[in-house]
Order: structure tokens, then C-alpha cells, then sequence
């Protein structure tokens, strides 16, 4: 080797400081997220008198046109994907009253099947999206992490509480503040939805629809069919199928509205589930299992495209389901052959409340957070679907309908077949519900699903399982420190 | 040089280090901190982390609110749930490891004889070991399916009744052991390693004494692989612990909780029930499980494990 050749850089220098870049980088990296974790709480921590102002100040501001200045993109999340994170988007922003009301400088960025785990992890690591739908809203009205916009919609002259059906407006409040804007998906939730053309097939009359869970058993003993192999090829209707067993703050919980009682109470903390009524609930449920097989619902279940909320529906597998408004609409627009065949009647109700009603409010919301980077731009996001505009896209793409009672007023009801069962009822029902404001009702729903399951794999009884409901709810109150 | 018996015990002695030694001690240290950064940050701060949770109720939202052993107490004297999941965790873990190691070893032993197209085979062997864990659910999920799964359509081509293999909760865990046994793949490599290292002369001279296939399996092979055998055991009990994708994906935990293992009910916990500092008690819960296991198994190899360097 030459010994006068200068050598620049020996291999080992190079990998030391390689090492030294790299560590350099990670600690940087590091650093920089440390920062912005910093700034975040202390804005956070503004004295509560410092933020009145500065919401008061924004819906001032709010009140008045969009502002101008530089390019702002708003982060929206929500649960959905399918029509409404695409098609339905994708025409709205190129709406001219989306300009109009959000502003030239602002685009939005939605981002559909981005709700539970994804939203929770973002809101408790200080970022999260500028606002969100179809989530556990209640999860995060209850524990102090989003904006109280009470001002703002008092300054809104798009969103007015004379605007929307009081049952859904009045849904958006947690204990007096108000916290999500009514959007994209309101409305009626509970309606007996099925298949004509398959219940024609099995010698039933479609005109002639079940009110009670008996005659319900009865068309579905009727629509219930097998293979050779004891395989399920058709089901009538699965009880705990969509709103049937849904257990949600947008959606309520469907037993205590069919048999009449309320299940939790919001100003008391108390719940109410080991009763009759829901120990009756989970047998007359259950028998709609035991017909079909236990083992048999699951595999069905678990078929490609035979899921739940709809899925089997549309694929002609199950012919009745128990859902709301938007079914005719979301069948007709996802699967015409199928949907024009869909009527619509009266949920189920026990045959001792025959002659009773039902409906219920629910829905979904807009909601933002306190770490939100641009509130006052989701806020105009929120006031845009809610304008005429807006909805009109989401009922063309989508099939569903705000809560706002002047585009309910233009809406057809016969545009997809069985919607006008849920406009009638707004008149008709005899009974309303609203979902009961319980901020563990995803502890709830969990619990729900295990003990009806472990009724109708006969593992308990009925009385069991309703006990045992009661004392599992109960004791995860007080650990989740509402109680105690 | 110390003598038979002479006490050799070293005495530690710190001095000053050269300028040479403290030169390679900081490109040492230089070259290995990149990991240290992030064992401290991904690994240790998160250990300590949860330890902290674990004692408070937390639930991702709201600042943590120590309540002790609340969350440990909960779980073991309280939770009606936690019985069945750890009886699940433990029935999963007992039968699975065991059931993928046997498994496994038996078809290294194929793999190592010498047959022709053993290459390909081997490709083949190894292949479900690199397929992501969410296309293995999901392939597996249509393949057991009761109606439509390709081994229900086949049992009912053939006149037999049909199986609900991941609709029954008796034969959900079953079931998903045979998807584990299936993707053995990794094992398999280390296992075939170790059985090429076998010496020759070994089964030569076992042939000699007039030992037969089994014998030689019994008594040269086996005992020259088991500490192949030892990593892998102690590498699937703590994957086994842990097990949560496919569980996940195919059955949900269920049904009737069948398939409800630790992992998924403390992901159920932490991120659907809100309940992040029970969460973190149950994580340390399988934390301290795992390193007795382990500590166990390590203890006991001594009575089992051959390693060829000790004659």
C-alpha cells in the first residue's frame, strides 16, 4: 500500500460517524415530537375564561363570511367508507355552495374507516383530525375532550335548532353543552324492513307484515331454509342483526324500546337490565338463533359478503332485518335487484304491547376536538352538510337523510321503496325513543353480545343472563370512575 | 496457571481506562446507540409506562388517576371474564406450541432426506411462514368456513356432514391450532439446520452397534437437536402468550369467547372499553407469565438439552 496515498476516510471513521448521524437523527426525531407534545397541553390548559372568549370571538366570526387568507386543509374523519367517502365527496367539494359556506382557502381531506382505534389513538397523542362522524361519540363528550360549540351554532345562520327534529337535536347535548352539529346521517332508526319477492316465495303475504315477535317467529319459521348438508342457505330475520342488536349512543338499543322500559339513567347513573322485560328479550331473541343454529348464524356470518347491515340482505340470504331509514336507500342504491323488492313496516314489539309503535331518534354528528388545529374552518365544514346542497348529494349517493326538517320537506319519500314507511311514522308512532346517554355503552354493547350468545348457546338462562347484565355493567360503572 | 481446587474467584477491579480503551469504548458505544435510543424509547420507557398504568384507571382520554392495585384486583377476584380467557390463553398455548414443535421437527426430518425436488419442497414448506398474518386469516377463514369453506364443500362432495370449525365454540381453538401447525415455516428452517449438524459418524457408528431407524432417531437425533428444540419451545410459549392477529381476524375472540386469548382481551380492554390502565395490568400480568415460563423451561432444559460442546 502506497504510505503516502492520503486516505480521506477510513471505513471504521465512516461507520462511526454514520452512527453518530444516526443517533443524531433518532434523538432529533425524538425531540421535535417532545416539542410539539409541549405546546399542545399548555394550549390546552388556557384558563377555561381565556377559551370562552376565544370560542366567542371565533363565532363571532363564524357568523360572518368564510374567511379569506391563506390555504387551509381540514382533516374530516369518519367511520364510513363505501359511497359516502367517495362518490358523495368527491361531488361536494366541487359544489359551488361548498365554496360558498366553507370558503375559497379551505379544502377538506375526508378520511373514511377511520374512526375507533385510529381516532382514539390521534385524539390522546394531541393529534387529532379537525372533526369526526360515526364514532363513539359519547366516549368523547363524556370525558372533556371536545369543543362545546354552543356559541358557535348560536351564531351559525345555517344550523338552528327550529331546523332539525328535536329528538336529534337534542341528541348532540351531554349534560347541557352541546357538542356535535346534526350531520350526514339522521333521522328515524327503527322500521321491519323485508324482501317481498322471497317472502312471496315462501307462501307468505307481504301485505300482511308481523307485528309482534311471535307473528315475526312465525314468517321467519317459514323463510328459514336448509340444505341437504344442514347447511343454512336463507335465513328469515336475525333479531340481533343491525338496529335489532346495535347497542349505540347514534343508535339506542332496540329491546327496551320494543318491550317498553328505559335502561340506563343518565341523571342517575342507575341502570335498569335485570328485569323481566329483558330477560324475556334475550328468549324470544334467542329462539330466531335456535332455529337457525347457533353454528350455523355464525357461518353464515362469516361468508364473504353475508355480514351484517345489509350485506346478507342484499345478497337475498336474510329476509327480514330490522334497521332504519336509510335501508331502502342504501339497498336500492348498492343493489337495485333487491332493493325494489324491499317494504317496509313496524319493528317488532312483544305480544302483550301489540298495537304499539315504535321509532326512535339517533344519528350521527360532527364533532371536534379541543386539539384540533382548525376548528372554526370544520365548524363551516359541519354548517355546509347541512345545507340543502349537501344533503341532496348524500340522499342521491348514499340514500340518507339529515335531521333538518326543511330538506325533509322536499325530500320524495317513494324514491326508494319503503321510505315512506319512516316518513309516515313521524306522524304515526305512538312510542319515541332516544339513545340512552351512557359513556360506557361500548363496555355495554361487548357485554350484551356475550351474554345473549351465551343464551342462545344455552350456556344461561335467561334470568341468568339478564342478572348477570346488570351486575357486569354495574361494577364496570364504578371502575371506569362514574360511580362509586 | 491456578491449581486444581485453588480458588480462581475474579476480583473486579475498576481503574482508569487508557485513552485507547475509552476511544473504543465510545465507537462501541457509537456504533450500538442506535439501538440503545431505541430500546430506551420503544422498549423500556413503554415497559415502564404500562407498569405506571397498570396502577391507575387511565383511559387514554382523561389524565391517569392512581388507584393502586385496583386494576390487578379487578382482574383476578372480579372480572367474569378473565377466568375463561385465561384457560383459553393457557389451552392455546399448551397445545399449540407443542403440537407446532412436533410438527415442525417432523418435517425437517422429511425435508432432510434426500429426495429429489427437495429444494422446491423446502420453498413450499417455508412459504406460509411469509405470507402476512392477514392474508393467512383470511384464506383460512374461507377455508373453514361451514358453508362455503373449501374443506366443508369437499366433506359434502364426498356424502360426510360438514364441520363448523370456527362456529363452534368446541372447535375454534382446535381449528386454529391447525392454522398454527400449518405456517411452521421458521421453525422448520432452524430445525433443518440443526439436523444437517448432526455429525455423520454418529449414525455410523449407531449403525454399527445395530441400532434401526427409530433407535437412531431416539437416541442420536433427537437428543443432538434439542437445543434447536429449546429455542424454538421458548420462542413459541412467548409468541403463543401473545397470539393475536389470526385469533383476531378469523374468529373475533369468539364464538362464546372460545377464542377470546389475553391478547385480545387486552385489546378490547385498552381500546374499545376505554380501559387502558386494566389494560396495562393485564400486560404485565403476561409479562411476569412469560419470563416464569421461560425461567422454568430454562431450568428444566438442564435435564434434557444436549449441547455437543459440554463433552
Amino acid at each position: 500500500m502506497d504510505e503516502n496515498k492520503i486516505k480521506l476516510l477510513s471505513r471504521r471513521d465512516f461507520l462511526r460517524s454514520a452512527s453518530l448521524f444516526t443517533a443524531a437523527g433518532v434523538l432529533a426525531a425524538c425531540t421535535g415530537g417532545a416539542a410539539q407534545r409541549v405546546e399542545q397541553p399548555a394550549a390546552a390548559e388556557q384558563p377555561a375564561e381565556a377559551a370562552a372568549t376565544e370560542e366567542a370571538a371565533a363565532a363571532e366570526e363564524a357568523g360572518a363570511a368564510a374567511p379569506a387568507g391563506e390555504a387551509i386543509t381540514v382533516q374530516y374523519w369518519f367511520g364510513w367508507g363505501g359511497n359516502y367517502a367517495g362518490n358523495a365527496w368527491d361531488t361536494m367539494k366541487g359544489l359551488d355552495k361548498f365554496k360558498e359556506v366553507v370558503g375559497e382557502n379551505i379544502t377538506v381531506e375526508p378520511s373514511g374507516s377511520s374512526g375507533g382505534e385510529k381516532l382514539l389513538t390521534a385524539v390522546a397523542a394531541g393529534t387529532p383530525p379537525d372533526g369526526a362522524s360515526n364514532i363513539q361519540y359519547l366516549d368523547y363528550m363524556a370525558r372533556g375532550v371536545l369543543v362545546p360549540i354552543d356559541d358557535w351554532v348560536a351564531a351559525s345562520s345555517i344550523v338552528k335548532k327550529e331546523n332539525y327534529l328535536e329528538g336529534n337535536w337534542n341528541d348532540g347535548f351531554y349534560q347541557g353543552t352541546m357538542y356535535g352539529v346534526p350531520a350526514n346521517e339522521c333521522f328515524l332508526r327503527y322500521g321491519l324492513n323485508y324482501n317481498a319477492k322471497m317472502v312471496e316465495a315462501a307462501g307468505l303475504d307481504p301485505d300482511s307484515p308481523p307485528e309482534t315477535w311471535s307473528e315475526c317467529f312465525e314468517w321467519h319459521q317459514a323463510l328459514t331454509q336448509f340444505d341437504e348438508a344442514g347447511n343454512l342457505k336463507q335465513i328469515g330475520l336475525d333479531p340481533y342483526d343491525a338496529m335489532g342488536g346495535q347497542i349505540g349512543i347514534q343508535d339506542g338499543f332496540y329491546p327496551p324500546v320494543s318491550w317498553g322500559w328505559q335502561w340506563f339513567n343518565a341523571d342517575t347513573g342507575e341502570f335498569d337490565l335485570d328485569n323481566e322485560m329483558m330477560a324475556e328479550a334475550f328468549d324470544v331473541m334467542g329462539e330466531f338463533y335456535k332455529l337457525a343454529g347457533p353454528d350455523n348464524m355464525a357461518g353464515m356470518r362469516q361468508v364473504e359478503g353475508q355480514g351484517a347491515w345489509g350485506g346478507s340482505f342484499n345478497t337475498e340470504v336474510q329476509a327480514m332485518i330490522i334497521e332504519g331509514y336509510w335501508h331502502p336507500g342504501e339497498s336500492m342504491l348498492e343493489k337495485p335487484e333487491v332493493g325494489e323488492f324491499n317494504r317496509t313496516t313496524w319493528a317488532p314489539v312483544p305480544d302483550s304491547r301489540r298495537g304499539t309503535k315504535v321509532q326512535g331518534y339517533g344519528g350521527h354528528y360532527v364533532i371536534i376536538f379541543n386539539d384540533s388545529i382548525n376548528k372554526e374552518a370544520m365548524f363551516k365544514v359541519a354548517e355546509f352538510l347541512n345545507t340543502n346542497e349537501a344533503c341532496d348529494v348524500i340522499f342521491e349517493t348514499v340514500g340518507w337523510l339529515p335531521a333538518l326538517i326543511p330538506f325533509l320537506d322536499t325530500v320524495d319519500p317513494t324514491t326508494f321503496p319503503g321510505l315512506q314507511f319512516y316518513f309516515d311514522s313521524v306522524e304515526q308512532a305512538t312510542e319515541w325513543s332516544s339513545p340512552a346517554r351512557c359513556p360506557i355503552t361500548a363496555f355495554v354493547s361487548t357485554t350484551y353480545q356475550q351474554l345473549r350468545e351465551a343464551h342462545y348457546r344455552e350456556q344461561m338462562t335467561a334470568p341468568e343472563a339478564a342478572a348477570e347484565f346488570q351486575t357486569r355493567v354495574e361494577e364496570e360503572w364504578i371502575n371506569a370512575g362514574f360511580g362509586g | 496457571m491456578a491449581a486444581l481446587g485453588e480458588d480462581i474467584s475474579v476480583k473486579l477491579k475498576f481503574r482508569r481506562l487508557s485513552k485507547l480503551e475509552r476511544r473504543q469504548l465510545i465507537t462501541g458505544l457509537l456504533f450500538v446507540s442506535p439501538w440503545i435510543l431505541g430500546f430506551l424509547a420503544f422498549t423500556l420507557y413503554p415497559v415502564l409506562a404500562a407498569m405506571y398504568y397498570s396502577l391507575t384507571r387511565y383511559d387514554l382520554l382523561r389524565p391517569p388517576v392512581f388507584i393502586g392495585l385496583g386494576n390487578y384486583t379487578e382482574i383476578f377476584t372480579r372480572d367474569p371474564v378473565f377466568p375463561t380467557v385465561a384457560y383459553n390463553t393457557i389451552y392455546w398455548v399448551f397445545f399449540s406450541v407443542p403440537l407446532g414443535v412436533i410438527a415442525a421437527y417432523l418435517m425437517a426430518s422429511l425435508l432432510n432426506t434426500e429426495i429429489k425436488g427437495r429444494s422446491v419442497f423446502r420453498a413450499i414448506f417455508f412459504f406460509p411462514s411469509i405470507i402476512p398474518a392477514v392474508v393467512v386469516a383470511m384464506v383460512w377463514q374461507f377455508l373453514l368456513n361451514a358453508q362455503f369453506g373449501a374443506i366443508n364443500a369437499t366433506l359434502q362432495g364426498l356424502g360426510l356432514p360438514t364441520i363448523p370449525f370456527i362456529s363452534n365454540p368446541s372447535l375454534a381453538k382446535p381449528s386454529l391450532i391447525l392454522v398454527h401447525m400449518w405456517a411452521q415455516g421458521s421453525a422448520i428452517i432452524i430445525f433443518l439446520a440443526a439436523l444437517q449438524d448432526v455429525p455423520r459418524t454418529l449414525y455410523e457408528a449407531a449403525i454399527v452397534d445395530g441400532a434401526n431407524a427409530w433407535q437412531r432417531f431416539w437416541n442420536v437425533t433427537v437428543p443432538m437437536t434439542t437445543p434447536a428444540i429449546l429455542f424454538v419451545l421458548i420462542t413459541g410459549f412467548i409468541y403463543g402468550f401473545q397470539n393475536f392477529t389470526v385469533p383476531w381476524l378469523v374468529t373475533q375472540g369468539g364464538p362464546a369467547n372460545a377464542t377470546e386469548f389475553i391478547s385480545i382481551f387486552l385489546y378490547r380492554n385498552a381500546f374499545i372499553h376505554l380501559r387502558m390502565g386494566k389494560a396495562s395490568a393485564l400486560a404485565w400480568i403476561l409479562f411476569v407469565v412469560v419470563v416464569v415460563f421461560s425461567i422454568i423451561l430454562f431450568k428444566t432444559s438442564r435435564h434434557w438439552v444436549h449441547y455437543a460442546s459440554e463433552e
